[in-house]
Formats: structure tokens, C-alpha cells, sequence
């Protein structure tokens, strides 16, 4: 018996080694270009030397930390703005029976089908008749846009599992709306807020393809993202060892934050998926 | 109105204001500075900067200069700022993208004078005129020539026509004992137009001919000549004697690779890679190109760099007195100097200013001054909005002439440089196509009308059955009220970013909107889904049947997939679960932009890492991303390992909720783990799934990842048709992007956008009918 659960967990082990190897295996590249020396292009060679100038490079002679900074800036008002709005949103969706809540919100994922990448010439009016270009508040709004619609519906799903008597009997209490929200389901919903949180700070960190058209000026002012594609194709020529250590030091702060919030993040995600 | 909800109505309104304080436009000035778009390199703009502060000491115009990302980035971001208040006044371009400019009017024809256009080689105003005037002043010729390595062919033995090129080449290329080449006298890539070109020349094809006045003609091809045939038989013979690569894969990376290596003796090629030849110790020297049969000059290929006007600029004359005073010599001295970075002497930079060219920092190196005799002889890419359109079929027609078509067959030449003209040739018509405004006539709207009265009279009478049959709750007005208030921001942002957008494309579509006519389109009624309807329905049956079964399996896998693998980390010490939980999740957090170009290169048929570890296993090489078959099956995989990791994280909570009881039943009955797996976990989490599965399903209609990892290829034999990989989105939008025909991109996106909306409704509400139907 001892014997075979031990080799059941050796099967197991197997697996997760395996599918470990095929999910690094792309980042094990990115780790060779981007300490390898004299990289020509991405597929030609597995360099032979490897050397830390490219690092070097990065960190004193491009605006890499600056870039890293903004993208900071960015991700972490965006989670501020999503969370706010989300929570909001969620509740009057999911507490709130009113007129037009299923088509609304119907819509509101429907309209996530259209590819927004390709009306960027729309998004750059919207932009421009805001006053918003070249400015870095511009991209928080869009993502927290891009980051609240994308969310809702686990968020919705979240909530709703979050049981009606307890609103119901607080308020027989005699508690208002708001301090239901506040006291009783925003707390009971933490692990919902983490998932946004979470996401949102993902998907503001990586946003590229609105950031690179309404970031027209300055190289001081771009995310990380932007700059870090400025150069492939920009100042260092096809700098792919520059890229790849850019890409490196750029996800720490993610991986941080995911290795930190896990926990949430799992336990959050489920409930939200159960019933939505 | 109770208190709380006037603290409601008080914290959106808050949250409203406080959004619309964000978007206050900056304050500008009617009169700006004259502003300059100029370069990536820091150095460059500072010196500019400079110059600029000696320009407004002479004349008081202030001059703001702007550092840009990329030179690839100024003719969209011109056309998005060019009407803005802080628009541009000058932008510095690539001469390539000025046609679609010029033709939709972004820029200003400039008077060139007599002393100006003594002091530029002529190469800086040519790449600049279009239609016989001129919109630019050239400051850089980024060109290339005969790249050789000193060790192993002196300059003075370098070929001086191109029969002696081959001759030469073929004497220096020496195969060791064991038939392995050891040394390269040159490398061809025969799927190249660029580089080549000049040897096509020599042979007699050539690309836009040209009419009397100078000016291109897009419609003259000249690759289907029959003196293109002298040039294929050269290339086959090139590659017979190893002066070619043989891999139908490799590209012009791996030639300068080889080069690095100190193992090819001459290529044709720029100074991209210097820095790494001087690295790995190669002895480099840039020639002139070897000459034509009637010695002439051969002229490779080469992209101006220059200034061009904006022709909304508030202050034109400003403007050209600066574009004046930067053309002046010591100022282009100035700006060249810093380009190069100086005594590095990188070759970034190649000056057009005959000054400059003959200036000491130019000539005491040797490199810099050869790359200057090159540039001012070269040829500038046809500047016309059809120039790109090569791109598009060289790189695949001339890898099926050279390497076989899909079965790696031969193929006759002759007939298939023909498809290639023609192709090239129904291209340019498309572009230059103005669509008809089509009227609609009675009966149409008639039919619209009718279609859309019967779909809400079925809507209603459905919703008045329903309303009767079941128990209609009573919505409160107050409480509606206040749903809509708080989600009034949403909606604000929503309607802002998603709904004006999708309004906006739907009017672009009903518009001739193109890459020649970017501003001044008008509406043309339903003429572009005429053109959809009724010319290219023939591939989008296939396509769309591919879409689907590719978004299917992805989800499918990935959903398997991380069922499975939750199960697992569920058996094992949670400590270590965490970690392969960090590693699981990679591929979500570093951006798919990197990785899927890893992939590419992992997939690689020769010499990529997957192949290799196969071969290590005895296994043969797979041909991941150059056989149709397997390059599906490779999308497949690669966009599973993109999607499951996301999916793995939401099942792993999701199995925490799987009743207990569920599986102390199974283990009374005896069930062995696989059994508890497919009768309980997956059904289990499939259901609890299902939304987020639809939701995942309907996004992967939009992938377009696919297109960064395979180009939508490997191509079909027939030019234009749609690649193996080809999802409907991408292939839709590259021919309508091809040929620059936005509009139609426009009306493409809003039948997918119908077609997978309506998909994504009918999933929702049968899902919905089903959850309640378990309900009750």
C-alpha cells in the first residue's frame, strides 16, 4: 500500500515536472538571450558567451527604470480605479433588481467581442478630445476600462454567491445600503477584490497596443511595455538581448505579487466562477 | 429620498466630476513653438536641441524639438496628430511612407532651392518626389553593399561585375574532406527582393517601372520578363554551389550569423550587425556593389531618412526657415556626428549632405566614407502608397520557385513569376479602386424595415407569453433609479471606449476610407460588403470552419488540461504546489508579444530546441511551423500553453467546492482515480465553468497571437489565398490591409463582430435557459 501511494506520487511528480518543463522552456530562451552575447535575431543561434552588459545597458543607458516606474504608476492607480468601479458596478448588478439588468449586463460582455485593437483610430479621438494624450492618467482610465469589463463577469459571479440573508437581515437592523457594502459584503468579497486587483494590475502592466499609439511624445513617458518594444525597433537597432533582459526584470514585480497573493487569488477565483 | 441614498447619489457624483477633472485638457498656446519630430537616438535630439536654441538666437522663433520612439511610428502618429494643437510641425520619416501622405494631403510640397539642392546628393530629393515635386529633404541613406570579411578576400579582389561576384565566390567556397563546407564565399537568401535586387537588375526584372516624367508606374512589373528566367537559373545555381542558403527558413539573420562567424567571405548586407562582427572579431569592410554587364553603377535598395512639412502647420514659413537652417552644412555635420554616437563612428547614420560626406569624420573612416560612395548611388524604394505590396508575395513566391511548392515539388518558374506579377499587379488595382457609392434602392430598406419590425413583434409577443406565464417581480422605480446611478460610470466609460469606438468603425465602413484617402472620404453606402459579398466569399466557408475548430480545441485542451494538472497540485505538499503554481503561471504574466517569438524560435524545423531534444529521444525532426498539418497543430499547442495556465488557477479553487460526499460515495463503489476524475471532477467543474468557457471560447475568435507566431502561414501554393494557420480575423484583415482598403477592414470587423456576437447571445442565453431549467 506505502508502496503504491509512493508511486502514485511519483506519477504525479512526473507530470507537473513535464508540463513545468514545456511551460519554461520559451523563458529558458529568454534567459540565454538575454545574458548571451553577440545574439543575432531570435531563432538563429543558442549563444556560446553570456555577459551582464546587457543589463548594465538597460539600467544606464536606456529610461528602462523610468519606464518600469510609469508602468507602475499606471498598474497601480488602474487597481485603485477597477477595484472602485467593479465594486460599484457589481453590486448594483448583482443586489440591485432593477429595470434593464440582464440586457445591460449582457451587453456589457457583448461588447467585449469587438476587437478594440483595431479601432485604434477611434480610441485615439476619444483620447485627443480629452485632452488625454501623452498622459499618463489617459492610459490608467483606458485600462481600467479594458481591466472593469473584463472582470465583471467573475466578479458578478462572486458576489451573487455571497448569501442575500445576511444583507437582509442587517438591514432589519437598521443598517443603510452603504454600510451593508461597506461592513458586510465589500469584506465578505475580498477575495473577489484581489482577483481585480490582481488582473487589473495585469492587464495595465502589459497593455501595449493603445499605450504605443497615444504616447506620442517623449521617450521618458512611455510604460514599460512601449519602451521595452522601442527597442526592437528603435534606438539599439534589433536589440534582442536588451528586450529579452528588459522582459526579465519588467515581470519580477508580477511574479511578486502573484506568489504573494495566491492564496486570495485562488480561493477568490473559484467561488466567482461557481454560479455566474 | 432617504439619507443613504443621498450619500449614493453624492459619492457618483463625486466619482463622475473626479473622472471628468482628469480629463481637463492641458492648457496650450495658440502659437506654439515650431515643432520638430525628430529621432530615437537621445544624443541626436540634444543636438538638435542644440541647433534650435542657435535658431531662435537668430531669428526669436522658438523651436520645440520631440524625441520619438521609432522612425516606423511618425507617418500614423503624423496622421493622428497632424490637426491637434500640439501637432507637428516638421516630422522626420522614412521617404518609403511619405506616398499614402501625400496622397490623402498630410504634407507640403517644399521649393527646393538652387544652393540647397547643390549641397544634398541628389539621392536625399529623389526619395522625397512624388509626382514631380518634393516633400522632403533627405538626411540619412540607410542602404546596404557588398559586407566582406578582410580575412578572407582582400579588397582589391573584390569582384568588380556580378559574373565575377559568383566566380569569385564559388573559387572562396572550400569543402572540407568530409563534403562539409567549411568556408562561404558568399550567402544568398533566394527568397529576398531586397538585397538581390540589384542581381535581378543585372538579370533585368525590376520592380515599379518608372514613366517619362520620372514618376512610378504601379501597375509595370518587371518580374515577369523573360530575362527573370536568367535570374532564377543564376539563384539555382547559386544554390548548387553552396553560395545560397538551403534551408527555406532561414532568413537574412542567419546569413549575418554565419558572417559573425568569420565563415562567408562577402554578403549583401548593411552595417545592422557591426557591433557584433567587431565582438566576435571578424575584419569588416563595407564596397560598392560589383557593376552591371554594361558597366553601369549597380544600385542596391535604400530607405531615406528626412524631413518632411506638415500641411496643417499653424507657422509654414517658421517651419521652412528651420528646415532651412538644419539643412545648412555645419548643422547636418552636427546632427551626423551625434547619430553615429560620435567617435564610436556606429554607422547609424549616413549622411545625404555632400559636406558632410566629404568632412573629415566622414572620410577618415573607412567604412563611413565607402557607406557614403554606396548611399549617394543608391535607389530609393518607390516611395508610392503601392510600394509595400512587394512584401507581401516575394518572400513566398520565391520560396515555392526555389524550394519546391507545399509538397516540395518543382515548380515551372516561368508560370509562377507570373502569378506573382499578376497577384502583385490585381493588388495595386485593388488599391488604387474607388469604391462606387452604392445607392440602396426601395425595396432594400423596405426589406430592412421589415426584418427589423418582425424581430421586435417576436421579441414582444415571446416576452408577453413569458411575462403572463411566470411571476413578473415588481421593480421598484427608486431602486432602478439608483442602479443606473451607480452604474452611470461604467456606462460613461463604456459607451466612451467600447461603444464609440464600434459606432465610429461601423460609419468607417460605410466610407471609401483607404490608405490613400485617409481624410477626405466620403460615404459610400453599403458598396464595401457588396465587394465582401460578392467577390471573396470562397475561402471565408473554410476559414471560418477553421476558426471554430481551432477555438474549440484550444479551449478544450487548455480546459482539460487544467483540470487535470489542478488534481494533481490538489494530491501534492501545498508548499511545493505554490511554486509550480509560479512556474504554472508564466506564460499569463510576461507579454505573449516575447514568448510566442520564442516559440518561433523553439519550433524552428533545423536547429530549433524542441527538435533537438526529440533528437535526443531518436525521434525525427518535426516540421512544426513549415508543414501545413503540423503548423495547425503547433498553433493549437502554443495558444493552449497561453490559456491554460489562467484557466488551472480558476478549477484549482473550484475543486474545493466539490461536495465531499461525492466522493465517499465513489470510494464505496469502488472507483479508481480516473473513473473519480471523468465522472466527478470534470463534469463538476464544466459546469461551474461554463460561463468563463464561453466567454474564453468567443476571445479566441479574436486571436491574434496566431499571426505574431506564424504569419498566418505556411502559405497555400496560390498567392493571396489564405495560409495554413490563417484565422478568419487575421486573414480578413491582412488583405484588406495589404492593400491599405480600411474601410473594408472596417465593414470586416463589423460582420465578424455581428457573426461572433450573435454566437457569443445565443451561448449566453441557452446557458442561461439551462442553469434555470436545473434550477427548477
Amino acid at each position: 500500500m506505502k508502496s503504491k501511494e509512493r508511486l502514485t506520487m511519483g506519477i504525479i511528480h512526473v507530470f507537473l515536472i513535464l508540463l513545468a518543463v514545456v511551460t519554461l522552456t520559451p523563458f529558458v530562451h529568454i534567459v540565454l538571450i538575454a545574458f548571451g552575447e553577440n545574439v543575432i535575431g531570435t531563432g538563429v543561434t543558442t549563444p556560446q558567451s553570456f555577459t551582464l552588459r546587457h543589463f548594465r545597458l538597460l539600467l544606464t543607458e536606456t529610461h528602462f527604470l523610468r519606464w518600469m516606474l510609469n508602468s507602475f504608476i499606471i498598474a497601480i492607480t488602474t487597481v485603485a480605479v477597477a477595484v472602485v468601479l467593479v465594486s460599484i458596478s457589481v453590486y448594483a448588478l448583482s443586489r440591485l433588481r432593477f429595470y434593464g439588468r440582464d440586457h445591460l449586463f449582457r451587453g456589457i460582455l457583448l461588447i467585449q467581442v469587438f476587437p478594440l485593437t483595431l479601432a485604434m483610430v477611434s480610441i485615439f479621438r476619444i483620447f485627443a478630445a480629452m485632452g488625454l494624450l501623452n498622459r499618463l492618467a489617459g492610459l490608467i482610465v483606458v485600462n481600467a476600462v479594458l481591466a472593469s469589463t473584463g472582470l465583471i463577469l467573475i466578479a458578478k459571479g462572486y458576489f451573487d454567491t455571497i448569501p442575500l440573508d445576511i444583507d437582509e437581515a442587517a438591514r432589519i437592523d437598521g443598517a443603510s445600503r452603504l454600510t451593508i457594502l461597506w461592513k458586510i459584503n465589500l469584506p465578505l468579497a475580498k477575495p473577489m477584490m484581489t482577483i481585480v486587483a490582481i488582473q487589473s494590475f495585469v492587464i495595465a502592466y502589459n497593455e501595449y497596443v493603445i499605450s504605443s499609439s497615444v504616447m506620442t511624445q517623449g521617450l521618458d513617458r512611455m510604460p514599460l511595455a512601449v519602451g521595452l518594444q522601442s527597442m526592437i525597433t528603435g534606438q539599439y537597432g534589433t536589440n534582442w538581448s536588451l528586450y529579452c533582459a528588459g522582459a526579465i526584470i519588467g515581470s519580477v514585480p508580477m511574479l511578486i505579487v502573484f506568489y504573494s497573493l495566491q492564496k486570495y487569488f485562488i480561493g477568490g477565483l473559484t467561488e466567482g466562477s461557481v454560479k455566474s | 429620498m432617504s439619507a443613504t441614498n443621498k450619500v449614493w447619489i453624492l459619492l457618483c457624483s463625486i466619482l463622475l466630476v473626479g473622472s471628468g477633472l482628469l480629463w481637463l485638457p492641458s492648457v496650450t498656446f495658440a502659437s506654439g513653438p515650431v515643432r520638430v519630430w525628430f529621432s530615437h537616438i537621445e544624443a541626436e535630439n540634444e543636438t538638435l536641441r542644440a541647433i534650435a536654441r542657435d535658431f531662435t538666437a537668430e531669428t526669436g522663433i522658438p523651436v520645440e524639438i520631440v524625441s520619438r520612439r521609432s522612425v516606423f511610428d511618425a507617418p500614423a502618429d503624423l496622421v493622428n496628430n497632424a490637426e491637434l494643437t500640439d501637432r507637428p510641425d516638421v516630422v522626420f520619416m522614412q521617404a518609403p511612407d511619405i506616398g499614402g501622405l501625400v496622397e490623402s494631403g498630410y504634407l507640403i510640397p517644399l521649393e527646393i532651392g538652387k544652393d540647397l539642392r547643390e549641397r544634398f546628393a541628389d539621392v536625399a530629393f529623389k526619395a522625397f518626389a512624388y509626382q514631380e515635386k518634393i516633400y522632403g529633404i533627405g538626411y540619412s541613406v540607410d542602404t546596404s553593399g557588398l559586407l566582406y570579411n578582410k580575412a578572407l578576400i582582400a579588397p582589391s579582389d573584390l569582384p568588380k561585375t556580378w559574373d565575377a561576384f559568383f566566380a569569385t565566390a564559388s573559387a572562396l567556397t572550400h569543402i572540407n574532406q568530409e563534403g562539409k563546407v567549411i568556408r562561404y564565399g558568399t550567402r544568398l537568401n533566394p527568397k529576398d527582393m531586397w538585397f538581390n535586387y540589384p542581381i535581378i537588375r543585372e538579370y533585368g526584372g525590376y520592380y515599379y517601372g518608372t514613366l517619362p516624367n520620372g514618376a512610378y508606374n504601379a501597375y509595370d512589373i518587371g518580374l515577369d520578363s523573360e530575362s527573370m528566367q536568367g535570374y532564377v537559373h543564376r539563384m539555382k545555381k547559386a544554390m548548387s554551389e553552396n553560395l545560397a542558403i538551403s534551408n527555406p527558413n532561414h532568413t537574412e539573420s542567419h546569413i549575418s550569423y554565419e558572417f559573425a562567424c568569420g565563415k562567408v567571405a562577402m554578403i549583401l548586407y548593411g552595417l545592422w550587425n557591426a557591433q557584433i562582427y567587431q565582438n566576435m572579431g571578424v575584419d569588416y569592410g563595407i564596397a560598392p556593389l560589383p557593376h552591371h554587364r554594361d558597366g553601369s553603377v549597380s544600385r542596391p535598395l535604400s530607405t531615406v531618412q528626412g524631413f518632411v512639412m506638415n500641411r496643417f502647420t499653424l507657422q509654414p514659413e517658421s517651419a521652412r526657415a528651420f528646415l532651412t537652417f538644419l539643412s545648412q552644412d555645419e548643422n547636418q555635420q552636427r546632427l551626423i556626428e551625434a547619430g553615429n554616437r560620435g567617435d564610436q563612428k556606429t554607422g547609424e547614420r549616413n549622411p545625404a549632405n555632400i559636406a558632410v560626406m566629404s568632412s573629415a569624420y566622414v572620410q577618415s573612416d573607412e567604412i563611413l566614407s565607402s557607406l557614403c560612395q554606396i548611399g549617394k548611388q543608391s535607389e530609393p524604394f518607390p516611395n508610392i502608397p503601392e510600394g509595400p505590396i512587394w512584401y507581401n508575395y516575394t518572400p513566398t513566391a520565391f520560396r515555392t520557385i526555389f524550394f519546391g511548392d507545399q509538397k516540395e515539388r518543382e515548380v515551372d518558374p516561368e508560370q509562377h513569376l507570373k502569378m506573382l506579377a499578376d497577384r502583385i499587379r490585381a493588388d495595386v488595382a485593388s488599391m488604387n479602386e474607388r469604391a462606387e457609392p452604392l445607392q440602396m434602392t426601395g425595396t432594400f430598406w423596405v426589406w430592412v424595415l421589415c426584418i427589423f419590425s418582425g424581430g421586435i413583434g417576436l421579441r414582444l409577443f415571446v416576452r408577453r407569453k413569458k411575462g403572463r406565464a411566470s411571476y413578473r417581480e415588481r421593480l421598484s422605480k427608486k431602486e432602478t433609479l439608483l442602479a443606473w446611478l451607480l452604474l452611470a460610470p461604467l456606462i460613461l466609460l463604456l459607451a466612451l471606449f467600447y461603444l464609440y469606438p464600434i459606432a465610429h468603425n461601423l460609419y468607417l465602413s460605410l466610407t471609401d476610407y483607404s490608405g490613400i484617402n485617409l481624410r477626405d472620404y466620403r460615404v459610400v453606402g453599403l458598396s464595401n460588403f457588396r465587394y465582401i459579398f460578392t467577390a471573396q466569399i470562397s475561402g471565408l466557408v473554410s476559414l471560418t470552419v477553421w476558426t471554430i475548430v481551432f477555438a474549440v480545441t484550444v479551449i478544450g485542451l487548455s480546459f482539460l488540461l487544467a483540470t487535470l494538472f489542478a488534481t494533481l497540485l490538489e494530491r501534492i505538499r501545498f508548499s511545493l504546489a505554490r511554486i509550480y503554481r509560479v512556474i504554472f503561471i508564466l506564460p499569463w504574466v510576461i507579454p505573449a508579444v516575447i514568448t510566442l517569438l520564442m516559440w518561433q524560435g523553439l519550433l524552428e524545423t533545423e536547429g530549433g530546441m524542441v527538435n533537438q531534444l526529440l533528437g535526443w529521444f531518436g525521434l525525427p525532426a518535426v516540421p512544426w511551423l513549415s508543414h501545413p498539418l503540423w503548423a495547425k497543430i503547433s498553433v493549437v499547442l502554443v495558444m493552449t500553453w497561453f490559456s491554460f495556465p489562467y484557466f488551472m488557477v480558476l478549477v484549482q479553487g473550484l475543486l474545493k467546492t466539490i461536495p465531499q460526499s461525492f466522493y465517499d460515495v465513489a470510494r464505496i463503489e469502488g472507483a479508481n482515480g480516473y473513473r473519480v476524475f471523468t465522472r466527478i471532477t470534470l463534469p463538476w467543474v464544466f459546469r461551474a465553468m461554463l460561463p468563463m468557457l464561453i466567454m474564453g471560447l468567443i476571445m479566441q475568435f479574436n486571436q491574434f497571437g496566431v499571426y505574431l507566431l506564424t504569419q498566418g502561414g505556411p502559405a497555400g501554393d496560390t498567392l493571396g489565398a489564405p495560409g495554413a494557420t490563417d484565422l478568419l480575423i487575421t486573414y480578413v484583415f491582412n488583405t484588406a490591409f495589404n492593400t491599405k482598403r480600411y474601410a473594408l477592414a472596417a465593414s470586416y470587423s463589423v460582420i465578424i463582430f455581428l457573426f461572433v456576437g450573435g454566437l457569443a447571445l445565443g451561448a449566453m442565453v441557452i446557458g442561461k435557459k439551462r442553469a434555470e431549467g436545473e434550477l427548477s
